[in-house]
């Protein structure tokens, strides 16, 4: 069940990320980028797999000791944890240069910036 | 790669002292390249080398750990690089104005080199992810670089579509994870070679891998994911493109070769594509019949629009923007070919092909691209319709740019010769008449805009611009080194094939890199992942 539902919200994010994306305001365009790479972390999440975790999940920890306690995979957060931390980082870039190019061109209208060279 | 860091943050520190800062700079630009001579030297060329060597970081055994690999690939990519770097570095010493030394420009420059340098050594897909935003971060400050208008245009654009390629690049990762339970290359070589003992399903990996392959695309620049290239490259400083043009986008080179040969060779996947009404148009055992056809398909769009766009383009950048994807298109080519043959023989020697072609566009489209900085800086302008005369202006800088634009069409004895000349001789042992027809119109196109850039520049009466030139000598002298360094190449071409050779060996041998890393193997461990 969960998966489904996990399955939706990714489809769903990423359905919204992009319709975002092909907005004319740049402040959307950044939203979209900003929710498509949300949708890919929640993704990335779900791909650690969703059964209840077990020891085996765990290889690492299995490998040095008799205790293991029952958990989910640790890589996937650990991924989802940088990946975050990238994609945050970026967005705030984004925000930025889209501040910039309103300084400059005087519009955030995607079809004002043209070609002008 | 600590070098490289280390000069990254010391320029950081640094800032108040502009002069101490460059030296630095310099300085980790010199220690960056004796470390990759001596890996080069130690891992590859000595007599009794190992072909590979790997750092498992915090000691952690392979498949769970961070690891770093060198091989004959990376080390020849870094080869590159290094050479790249270090005549950018000099370059930008001098094109800079003081306020710019001020600013973050060096430690900048550092990280760049550091991005590019750890996707070369990682050998985890993730890490691949890391290091590519490590290196692009860096490479967007540099597109936004001087700030006007169309700049900072160029440059959200550029980040736009990057930050939409990082989301595909988690996806295919995320994907791969679930489908193999592991992100190490090498570890995902041996399991994707023998799914059955490791109970894989391996039958999504080339979907994914066709995810990631768009992603390298990307970053390569190939057609249909070109249209980034002119504007951002005509955006950064001149000095930065050369570094766009000849190391990040081998960056995304290295990714397909290494992805495809090293890991996805050996797998177990039968692949077939029916096309309705045309019958079955791939079909393998491999999911590199697969890339193969895909990457042969905009390797020829990109040889075809590279070339022909660059005959149109009125200012030098444009002219060597549009050339680039034209070159990767060469480069693509016979990565396309090895992908699809079955002859192991014909298979390395496409991939040599493609490592001494991009070899030969790193130096000569780095030479050419820091040429248009020394003229930009010299006249104020990079634009055909004001430029005119300048072989009477500047033998010496003249003298380099040409080098570099004979070493693009392929004249012997420049570096360029044995790039298309193996190229072609690839084409030619496949058998087929279209390929060598269309490497034939590919380097005409060359030869047009080539000599076109030429006489518009170079030749003819000379413009007000050029008139009042002032030509600074470090510039000029290091587009000569590099213009030596060409035909060094071409000249003493024996050690360089050899090389080459060797890192096309290292690419294609999956199981000496299985080795090298030597991931556990899952019976020290129980079944270990894939609990899915």
């Amino acid at each position: 069940m969960t998966a489904v539902i996990l399955a939706a919200v990714v489809g769903a994010l990423f359905a919204l990320g992009t319709f975002l994306l092909l907005r004319r305001d740049l402040i959307r365009v950044v939203w979209g980028l900003a929710i498509i790479s949300q949708a890919a972390n929640v993704y990335l999440l779900a791909m650690g797999g969703l059964a209840k975790g077990t020891a085996d999940s765990v290889p690492i920890l299995a490998g040095h000791g008799d205790h293991v306690p029952q958990t989910a995979d640790p890589l996937v957060q650990a991924l989802v944890l940088t990946a975050i931390v990238i994609g945050f980082g970026m967005t705030a870039f984004a925000l930025v240069l889209s501040y910039r190019v309103y300084e400059e061109h005087d519009t955030l209208d995607v079809s004002e910036l043209g070609d002008r060279e | 790669m600590l070098i490289v860091l280390v000069a990254a943050v010391a320029s950081l520190l640094l800032g108040r002292w502009p002069r101490v800062r460059i030296g630095v700079s310099l300085a980790g630009g010199a220690a960056y390249a004796v470390v990759v001579a001596a890996i080069d030297w130690y891992v590859v060329l000595a007599p009794d080398a190992p072909g590979a060597a790997t750092y498992q970081v915090g000691d952690w055994p392979a498949p769970f750990g961070i690891t770093l690999v060198v091989d004959g690939l990376s080390a020849f990519m870094l080869t590159m690089v290094a050479v790249l770097g270090i005549a950018s570095l000099v370059f930008s010493t001098r094109v800079l104005p003081e306020i710019d030394r001020r600013s973050y420009y060096f430690p900048l420059f550092h990280f760049l080199a550091l991005g590019v340098t750890g996707a070369f050594l990682t050998g985890d897909l993730f890490n691949l992810f890391v290091w590519f935003e490590v290196m692009l971060m860096a490479s967007y400050i540099f597109v936004a670089y001087y700030g006007g208008p169309q700049h900072t245009r160029a440059a959200f654009w550029y980040v736009s579509l990057n930050l939409l390629a990082s989301a595909v690049f988690l996806l295919g990762v995320g994907g791969i994870y679930a489908t193999t339970g592991t992100l190490n290359m090498a570890d995902l070589a041996q399991r994707l070679a023998d799914p059955g003992a490791y109970g894989l399903e391996p039958a999504p990996v080339v979907g994914l891998f066709a995810l990631l392959l768009s992603v390298f695309a990307i970053k390569a620049g190939l057609v249909p994911f070109q249209f980034w290239i002119p504007t951002a490259y005509r955006a950064a400083p001149p000095q930065i493109s050369a570094l766009l043009a000849g190391a990040t986008k081998k960056v995304g080179i290295y990714a397909i070769i290494r992805l495809s040969f090293t890991v996805l060779a050996d797998a177990d996947v039968p692949v077939e594509l029916a096309v309705p009404g045309v019958g079955t148009v791939v079909a393998g055992d491999s999911p590199l019949a697969f890339i193969g056809a895909v990457l042969f398909v905009m390797a020829a769009a990109s040889i075809l629009v590279g070339g022909i766009g660059a005959v149109g383009r009125d200012s030098i950048e444009g002219v060597l923007a549009y050339s680039s994807i034209g070159q990767v298109g060469f480069i693509a080519l016979p990565v396309a070919l090895a992908a699809t043959t079955a002859s192991a023989e014909l298979r390395h020697l496409a991939v040599v092909a493609a490592l001494v072609y991009a070899l030969n566009h790193t130096l000569a489209k780095g030479l050419l691209f820091l040429a248009v900085g020394a003229i930009r800086s010299a006249t104020g302008t990079s634009q055909l319709s004001d430029l005119g005369g300048l072989a009477g202006r500047s033998p010496p800088l003249a003298i380099g740019f040409f080098v570099g634009s004979l070493a693009l069409v392929g004249i012997p004895p420049l570096s360029g010769f044995f790039g298309k000349f193996l190229v072609f001789d690839a084409a030619a042992r496949a058998e087929s008449a279209p390929l060598i027809v269309l490497l034939l119109t590919g380097s005409l196109l060359t030869i047009a805009y080539a000599t076109r850039t030429w006489n518009r520049s170079f030749w003819g009466a000379r413009t007000d611009a050029v008139e009042e030139a002032s030509v600074d000598v470090v510039q000029v002298g290091v587009v000569l080194v590099l213009a030596t360094a060409i035909v060094a190449v071409g000249v003493g071409f024996e050690p360089v094939y050899e090389f080459a050779d060797a890192a096309a060996s290292a690419a294609l041998d999956s199981e000496a890199y299985v080795d090298a890393v030597d991931p556990v193997e899952p019976d020290d461990l129980g079944t270990g992942g894939g609990e899915h």
